[in-house]
């Protein structure tokens, strides 16, 4: 009898397991959310940090951006005040590149902050502000903010994107050219020199048709 | 013989023809074209040594083959030909076990060839890749040399791995190997005047008495042959050294056991070689030193020196050397592409490394490690939204690098990265 009374019942059993189950899924999900990616700069550095990822929410800029650099910083083993000025620096670019391209997506911009970063100025960028609709500048950044690395001139490779950018360049010719200047750089031509013969290579386009940007837009990925 | 040159020479053919791309990835082949110089006491023999190498790995086998063929004054000879298995179960807790199948033909002028079957199994335990030891066991059945019976192989070795593939120094693993050999010899007690093996003839010549010579057997029963059980150990070190585009082994060792199982000339041995990659397919091989007797195969100590070119129709990964310096450019290729279900797929072509891993800001910077899938050949599957995308990879734990063949710019930290544009699906907007 005594036996039988201490047995749990299998309704009391699955009570139990399943109890016990949820406070260990409850435990896994806690401790996923309390890793926090910030947790190894120091108190200061972070506390500076999530305020400029506030700042960048506010302002309706890409503040996973500015989480981002942190981030490559954390896992690059740099110092978290160096850390701290390279984030407060990408938010400074955000902002220029915003004023520059206007009403743009979060990718966009984050690409225009790219070739600010690597050496271009606000003006030039300024370029792409008027654009046929539907069409990104993804490739055009890229390859400008490569060619620049490079070692050619700010002024150069912005005139040579901007050119082909207004006479309507694809995403091809954009990657067709940054191939050929390769090629040309490994064979040992100055990437001045390169830039300028395989310009004057690329078709030219008719220009198409501009239409004018239709108000702001909301940028829907920004936090 | 005729039927062994055609295998050598179709060996060597086939060698030189390209593979599709996805078998040649698992495939590590190279042909050794050299002179070869043996001495075994009388005049050196010299002739021109042809040996192809082929191996062909799965994740978990191998399977090789390699041989070698002497040309001398237009005559071609088989010197010797072996055929490999190797199956190796996954790795738990650093432990692995290794299960080894041969099968070889060696040829010597005075004892015509020898055949052998040898199976071995292996438990290796590493830590944390630099280092690791095994011990193991098997079973060798010669075939063709009527005074040797099976043997049993037992062997225990450990190593370790200084540097990297990416170092100024290079890598270098040194081994030490410890194997023991247990077999019978059987000797007939009256036929002294055969080419075989007699209890009288057989045992050194120190000029002892025959009836000395005797007690190193013990007759058996039918009286018309006689036994002896014998048993050498071989202690080995030896180290493989990787810098730049040089490769250097080397190798020496000391045969322990009796005066009638092991000849003084067996005692000590020191062999080693250099590599001298050209490029990724063409070396220029040379080195020499003294080999001890293969007692199971009947074939005695020799000294030898080579000297010659080595090629491989397909670039060679493990076990040699990426000749593409400086490291930046360590990984010689680097494509993405779109793969099913909204993944972008990496792949990345660097040879003789151990690991790749790639980081960006798809990953929030958090390392990934890269797949292997072939010989150099290296893959990952990873989502990534349409846009821009900032990406870094490295071989070995070394430094982050920008892959080549992308647009690269400096990151904020005083590296570079490379710039991935990754193309929307069809309607799909880039946010």
């Amino acid at each position: 009898m005594i036996s039988h009374s201490s047995r749990p019942s299998p309704r009391r059993l699955a009570a139990i397991v399943l109890g016990a189950a949820m406070v260990l899924l409850r435990g896994g999900s806690l401790t996923a959310q309390d890793v926090d990616p910030l947790s190894k700069l120091d108190p200061s550095s972070k506390f500076t940090v999530q305020l400029l990822i506030d700042s960048a929410e506010t302002a309706k800029l890409p503040a996973s951006a500015l989480m981002s650099k942190a981030l490559e910083g954390i896992y690059k083993k740099i110092d978290s005040r160096k850390i701290v000025e390279v984030v407060r620096k990408e938010l400074a670019l955000l902002r220029e590149a915003r004023q520059a391209l206007g009403p743009v997506s979060d990718e966009e911009l984050k690409a225009g902050a790219d070739v600010l970063w690597a050496g271009g100025k606000p003006q030039q960028l300024a370029a792409f502000r008027i654009r046929q609709k539907g069409r990104n500048d993804l490739e055009a950044f890229v390859v400008w903010a490569d060619l620049i690395t490079r070692g050619v001139s700010s002024e150069d490779a912005s005139s040579a994107i901007t050119k082909l950018w207004q006479d309507g360049a694809d995403d091809a010719t954009f990657h067709s050219l940054w191939s050929a200047i390769q090629t040309d750089i490994s064979s040992g031509l100055n990437p001045g020199a390169a830039l300028q013969n395989r310009i004057r290579e690329t078709p030219g386009r008719v220009p198409p048709k501009i239409t004018p940007p239709e108000g702001p837009q909301e940028n829907t990925s920004s936090r | 013989m005729n039927e062994q040159k055609v295998a050598i020479f179709t060996l060597c053919a086939a060698l030189l023809v390209p593979a599709p791309r996805e078998l040649a990835a698992q495939l590590v082949s190279k042909v050794e074209a050299s002179q070869y110089t043996v001495s075994e006491g009388g005049l050196p023999v010299t002739a021109l040594r042809f040996a192809p190498t082929v191996q062909f790995e799965l994740p978990h086998a191998t399977f090789s083959a390699r041989g070698s063929a002497f040309l001398s004054e237009q005559s071609l000879q088989l010197a010797d030909g072996i055929v490999s298995g190797t199956f190796t179960s996954p790795t738990v807790y650093g432990v692995h076990a290794e299960m080894i199948g041969n099968a070889s033909r060696a040829v010597d002028e005075r004892s015509l060839g020898t055949d052998q079957v040898d199976v071995q199994t292996r438990v290796h335990m590493n830590f944390r890749e630099h280092a690791g030891m095994w011990f193991g066991g098997g079973v060798a059945r010669p075939w063709r040399v009527g005074v040797v019976s099976s043997a049993d192989v037992t062997d225990a070795g450990a190593w370790t791995k200084f540097g990297s593939a990416t170092s100024s120094f290079g890598s270098a693993t040194i081994t030490a190997t410890f194997t023991n050999f247990s077999f019978t010899k059987v000797a007939s007690v009256h036929d002294s005047g055969s080419a075989s093996l007699s209890c009288a003839s057989s045992a050194p010549a120190t000029g002892a008495a025959d009836v000395t010579l005797r007690a190193y057997f013990s007759e058996s029963a039918t009286s018309s042959a006689c036994e002896r059980q014998s048993r050498f150990n071989d202690l080995e070190t030896s180290m493989h050294w990787e810098v730049g585009f040089i490769e250097v082994n080397a190798a020496t060792g000391y045969r322990f056991g009796d005066s009638y199982d092991v000849t003084p000339d067996s005692r000590r041995w020191t062999t080693a070689a250099a590599t001298i990659w050209l490029n990724d397919r063409i070396a220029i091989v040379g080195g020499g030193g003294r080999q001890p007797a293969l007692p199971l195969r009947g074939l005695p100590a020799r000294s030898y020196g080579m000297a010659g070119l080595e090629f491989a129709p397909w670039p060679i990964s493990k076990g040699a050397v990426p000749v593409s310096l400086p490291h930046s450019v360590l990984v010689k290729s680097f494509e993405h592409k779109q793969a099913p279900a909204g993944l972008q797929k990496i792949i990345i072509h660097v040879g003789g490394v151990e690991s790749v891993e790639v980081m960006g800001d798809f990953s929030d910077w958090s390392p990934l490690v890269v797949a292997r899938k072939g010989r150099d050949l290296w893959e990952l599957s990873i989502p990534m939204s349409p846009g821009s995308h900032q990406i870094n990879v490295r071989v070995d734990g070394g430094q982050w690098m920008a892959p080549p063949g992308i647009p690269v710019m400096h990151d904020s930290f005083g590296g570079d990265v490379g710039l991935l544009v990754v193309r929307p699906v069809a309607g799909e907007p880039i946010r």
